[in-house]
């Protein structure tokens, strides 16, 4: 089913015809966005429908794990609650939006696989809608962020605007990610596994719950960790710091290559997609 | 609308691989670089499947067509290619109107959720904005017959009141060409007079059906056309009243 009233399809027309297609299934995808929106809302009022606390589940679960976390650690690092709890909370919060958008890019298309193969809905519409639900759930954790924040003064340092502008990169990065595994994912059924036990290995060698000076300044493990640097991009100035400009020409060259290489393997498996499922 | 209804089809091939268990393994795919293309047509490990071939059809506004054959003749492939979800490998569809596919019960149907937030789900998948469904909410909801069962998780529905929600739902937003697959059979009498009437309202409005079935009593009922597949090749388009011909070649 689709509003448009005109609808044309047709077979291999060369390379460009095909570059064509791609680039209006996204652009189909951004002028439906509200539908990507109304099925992520779906998804996440579903999940915890009948539930007392409902989507605030995941608020809850997310600050016991950053109470846990930091209480926990700042006594095994010997660092203050005030420096650590903070650092903790906007790590987990923020790099599982990005674990969250990648682990979850798995299912975009194998869980579409009913809609995919009767519509001529956009393909780009079911990865808005893997990101917009978790930056849904991002939300609900806001209340955690803002409480830290305030409750340790770091509101009077923190620089919002530049925040938003490293979600922004964070979220750019993550969506390319996510629609290769979710391309990968339909295609080979290997794939989930491998990105879940990627994911679970960053996670351990990232800063989320360790401080990266305790590695000192430029190591391996900061300086080409490309989640380290989503990460950064958006704690650094909730934290009252300003990023690196390494990590923003990384962020942006990662955005420019990533997206060039999504559209590619997109334009040479959107025809294929939905036989795959 | 500035373009009369219409379904303009040329020269259709449609081919899709068919992956197996060995061909979603990435071992496999991987060992299979590595050595360097072993047997078999594909590198991609998968077998090719024509489901269509040098399909030609043209319906405009009024007809009905029913389409037969056994299974695996490709009706459902021609109503996936019709709904836009497959993409021809060559030829081309091109369809003035807009699509409504019912092809599988499933589509937005989320079995947790009421049927009330599944009618909300489905309209918003086939363009309807938040406020055109709750403007046509009670018009829908009257015509499932569902009554207070909408406000219940549709895992509750048995196999024909989903059928009904379905139904309702996909056929509430004013569409042009209908695509149908065999499961209108689904639902007891009452339904099928309504869904009936409904079908034939829609085809009043200028619309087109495509219907699949092997029922030929549905099919009379409701074409006035039949085509015939056999493996992916299509008979010419001919009068519902040769119907019997057309089984018996």
């Amino acid at each position: 089913m689709d509003t448009a009233t005109h609808m044309l399809r047709t077979g291999r027309r060369g390379a460009l015809f095909e570059v064509n297609m791609a680039l209006r299934d996204f652009r189909t995808s951004i002028t439906r966005l509200g539908l990507a929106w109304s099925l992520a809302s779906h998804d996440v009022v579903s999940r915890y429908r009948g539930s007392i606390l409902g989507p605030f589940w995941i608020t809850l679960s997310m600050g016991l794990m950053v109470a846990g976390m930091g209480f926990l650690y700042a006594r095994l690092f010997a660092i203050s609650l005030h420096d650590f709890i903070p650092f903790v909370a906007t790590g987990i919060v923020f790099f599982g939006v990005i674990t969250g958008i990648i682990n979850e890019g798995c299912d975009t298309f194998v869980h579409a696989a009913g809609m995919l193969s009767q519509t001529s809905l956009p393909m780009f519409t079911f990865l808005w809608r893997t990101v917009l639900r978790n930056l849904i759930n991002l939300a609900h954790n806001f209340v955690i962020i803002v409480g830290v924040l305030i409750y340790f003064g770091y509101w009077r340092t923190m620089d919002l605007p530049v925040a938003g502008l490293g979600l922004l990169l964070l979220v750019v990065n993550a969506a390319w990610i996510s629609m290769l595994v979710a391309i990968a994912s339909a295609r080979f059924r290997d794939v989930p596994q491998i990105v879940i036990s990627v994911m679970q290995f960053v996670f351990f060698m990232t800063p989320v719950f360790w401080q990266p000076t305790r590695l000192g300044r430029a190591h391996a493990i900061l300086v080409y960790n490309p989640f380290y640097h989503m990460l950064e991009a958006v704690r650094a100035p909730l934290l009252g710091v300003q990023p690196d400009a390494h990590t923003y020409s990384l962020l942006a060259l990662m955005a420019i290559v990533g997206w060039a290489l999504t559209f590619f393997v997109f334009t040479r498996t959107r025809r294929r997609i939905v036989h795959y499922l | 609308m500035s373009h009369q209804v219409s379904i303009s089809v040329s020269g259709l091939s449609i081919r899709f691989p068919v992956y197996g268990v060995d061909a979603k393994s990435l071992k496999k795919s991987l060992a299979r670089v590595t050595v360097g293309g072993t047997l078999g047509s594909s590198m991609t490990g998968a077998t090719e499947v024509t489901a269509l071939s040098g399909l030609n059809l043209e319906l405009r506004a009024g007809d009905r067509l029913g389409l037969i054959g056994h299974n695996g003749s490709g009706k459902t492939t021609l109503l996936r290619a019709l709904s836009g979800a497959y993409e021809p490998d060559e030829g081309m569809i091109d369809v003035h109107g807009r699509i409504a596919a019912l092809l599988d019960l499933g589509l937005g149907i989320d079995p947790s959720a009421t049927g009330y937030d599944n009618i909300r789900l489905r309209g918003r998948i086939a363009g309807l904005s938040a406020k055109e469904i709750e403007a046509r909410m009670d018009e829908i909801a009257e015509f499932t017959g569902l009554g207070p069962f909408l406000a219940m998780p549709v895992k509750t529905y048995s196999a024909g009141m989903q059928a009904r929600l379905a139904f309702a739902a996909a056929t509430a937003v004013e569409a042009d060409v209908l695509l149908m697959d065999e499961w209108i059979a689904v639902g007891d009498s009452d339904f099928q007079k309504l869904a009936h009437k409904r079908l034939l309202n829609l085809v009043e409005r200028a619309g087109i059906l495509v219907l699949a079935s092997h029922d030929t009593d549905l099919l009379r009922l409701y074409c006035n056309k039949v085509m015939r597949l056999e493996g992916g090749i299509a008979s010419p388009v001919t009068d519902i009243r040769k119907l019997e011909e057309l089984l018996a070649a």
